[in-house]
């Protein structure tokens, strides 16, 4: 054996043993290796298209104490990145994955190299000077390239549009349902929540009336009264919110304990603050009538009755309750 | 030549649009904003230390109720907001089924727990430490506040990015008892640890 052919198989046996190992190393990686790859292929999710293994952000350190862990504990890759992408989705993923919408993002690349190669062997094929081959084509093929261009440019402007569309769509899911547009469609633990977290706000005496007006319609007063006696005890109350919750509380004290002289009292408040006011006369009238004292009430409903500005609805009620009181009738 | 060269010309100007536009529809979207995988889902488990280390609580434990889970920190400008909103929501909802978990967001257990101090607890609520931020990493946390709302059955359904306010709570859980599922709300911004 010539000392030429002993080298080139000592040669051969280097490369060889260098592509074993080679090949070793890259089939079977180290845990630290996995961890490195896996850390490389994971976006950081506080950051902007960082990898947690390049990312000094707490975040991103503990995600890869996670996954160190779960190599440690037997965990293969795909189940690593399964954990993952279960909590945070496949946007997690820097490298997203061959299938499904981001298939294209693959395909891409192969098809703009597709597409030039064609190109540029179709420009060849179609000189405008024969003898030329560099010339650019001619006429009609020229015209119907361009409709091509501007054709597939439309298409790729149509499907991005539509795509982001289409993905401002679903981040929006669900938001509609927790806008809440109709009080009447909210708890009342809902509304005792509200309250109790805005209790310096201006504007919370008139949700408190409407709740308190809520328990009042359910028969729960208990409940009822520390809404509306706040009402009544705010710097922040408007006249009319102060006379609704005096009205109501002046209820709730007939209806609830049988004190009408207490009830009366509260009504006279209100009418301090709302001479005149039709709602807080007619309730005096009816306390009156539902206590007893008919000829009270007579009188005061004979003078609402009176009432120039009393719209028909009022004039209605006042009169239906004044007959029953004229009539002597138990109070409904 | 000079014909082809400006052809080739219109083809490059037209591909530059068609990329500007689709570049143009996806930077300033926030990957935080899509829609959690968690919804419909069954809540990740965890098992965590009060912030005072005297118990551990067990997402086990709290089947049957409605839970809210909150990621909080005290550096966080968007939680000192929402926090009186989640006290009384907690105080409302806590004695009707309704359990509300606080957990701190990386940062020491004593930060938290002398934020709470000074910003005020509710009683019914279960205030925890999230070691090595498995919990939040579980839950897919981008940034805090972040409010996620299990259904009594253990099924994440509903979920609040950005300051949470009490109608938006108890709305939550109004749909919720009546067995609807809310879905993902955005409500404001969420913020990372200033250091990240």
């Amino acid at each position: 054996m010539s000392e030429r052919t002993r080298n080139l198989i000592y040669g051969g046996l280097i490369v060889a043993l260098i592509a074993v190992v080679g090949f070793l190393i890259a089939t079977n990686p180290t845990e630290a290796d996995r961890v490195s790859r896996l850390g490389a292929s994971i976006m950081c999710p506080v950051c902007q298209g960082e990898a947690i293994i390049h990312s000094p952000s707490e975040m991103a350190r503990e995600m890869m104490d996670l996954i160190e862990e779960r190599v440690g504990q037997g965990a293969t890759d795909q189940q690593i990145i399964d954990e993952l992408t279960a909590s945070y989705g496949q946007g997690i993923l820097l490298d997203p994955p061959v299938s499904g919408p981001t298939l294209i993002l693959w395909l891409a690349p192969a098809i703009a190299l597709v597409a030039g190669i064609g190109a540029i062997v179709w420009w060849r094929r179609h000189p405008s000077d024969p003898g030329d081959p560099t010339a650019a084509p001619a006429g009609r093929t020229r015209t119907a390239v361009t409709a091509l261009i501007l054709i597939g440019s439309a298409a790729a402007v149509l499907v991005a549009v539509t795509s982001f569309l289409q993905d401002r769509d679903e981040t929006a899911l669900g938001v509609a349902d927790l806008q809440v547009e109709d009080l009447d469609e909210v708890s009342n633990q809902t509304l005792e929540a509200v309250i109790a977290a805005n209790l310096d706000h201006p504007q919370i005496s008139g949700m408190r009336l409407a709740l308190a007006d809520r328990y009042r319609e359910e028969g729960d007063y208990r409940s009822a009264f520390p809404h509306y006696f706040a009402v009544v005890e705010s710097e922040t109350s408007d006249a009319g919110q102060r006379v609704a919750a005096l009205a109501g509380l002046a209820w709730i004290t007939w209806d609830g304990n049988g004190e009408a002289d207490t009830a009366l009292g509260l009504l006279d408040r209100a009418l301090e603050i709302q001479p005149g006011s039709v709602p807080v006369r007619f309730l005096e009238g009816r306390i009156l009538h539902c206590s007893g004292q008919s000829d009270r009430s007579e009188r005061v409903l004979s003078d609402l009755l009176q009432e120039p500005s009393l719209t028909v609805e009022w004039k209605q009620i006042v009169s239906d309750e004044l007959a029953a009181v004229e009539a002597r009738e138990v109070c409904a | 030549m000079k014909s082809g060269m400006r052809w080739v010309g219109y083809g490059l100007a037209l591909a530059a649009v068609v990329l500007s536009v689709i570049l143009a529809t996806r930077f300033g979207r926030d990957p935080g904003l899509v829609e959690s995988p968690l919804i419909g889902q069954p809540a990740p488990e965890f098992t965590l230390p009060s912030l005072d280390g005297e118990e551990t609580v067990s997402l086990t434990d709290l089947r049957g109720d409605v839970v809210v889970v909150n990621f909080f920190a005290s550096w966080c400008l968007e939680c000192r907001l929402e926090h009186p909103d989640l006290v009384a929501s907690s105080d409302t909802f806590g004695p009707t089924g309704v359990t509300f978990v606080q957990i701190g967001y990386q940062e020491r257990p004593q930060d938290s727990s002398a934020w709470l101090d000074d910003v005020g607890r509710s009683d019914h609520t279960l205030y925890l430490h999230d070691p090595g931020s498995r919990t939040a990493i579980a839950y897919g946390v981008f940034g805090i506040p972040e409010t996620f709302f299990i259904d009594p059955d253990g099924t994440v359904v509903g979920k609040i990015i950005g300051e949470a306010d009490a109608l938006t709570i108890g709305a939550t859980i109004d749909a919720i008892k009546r067995g609807e599922r809310p879905g993902q709300s955005v409500t404001g911004n969420t913020q990372q640890r200033p250091d990240s």
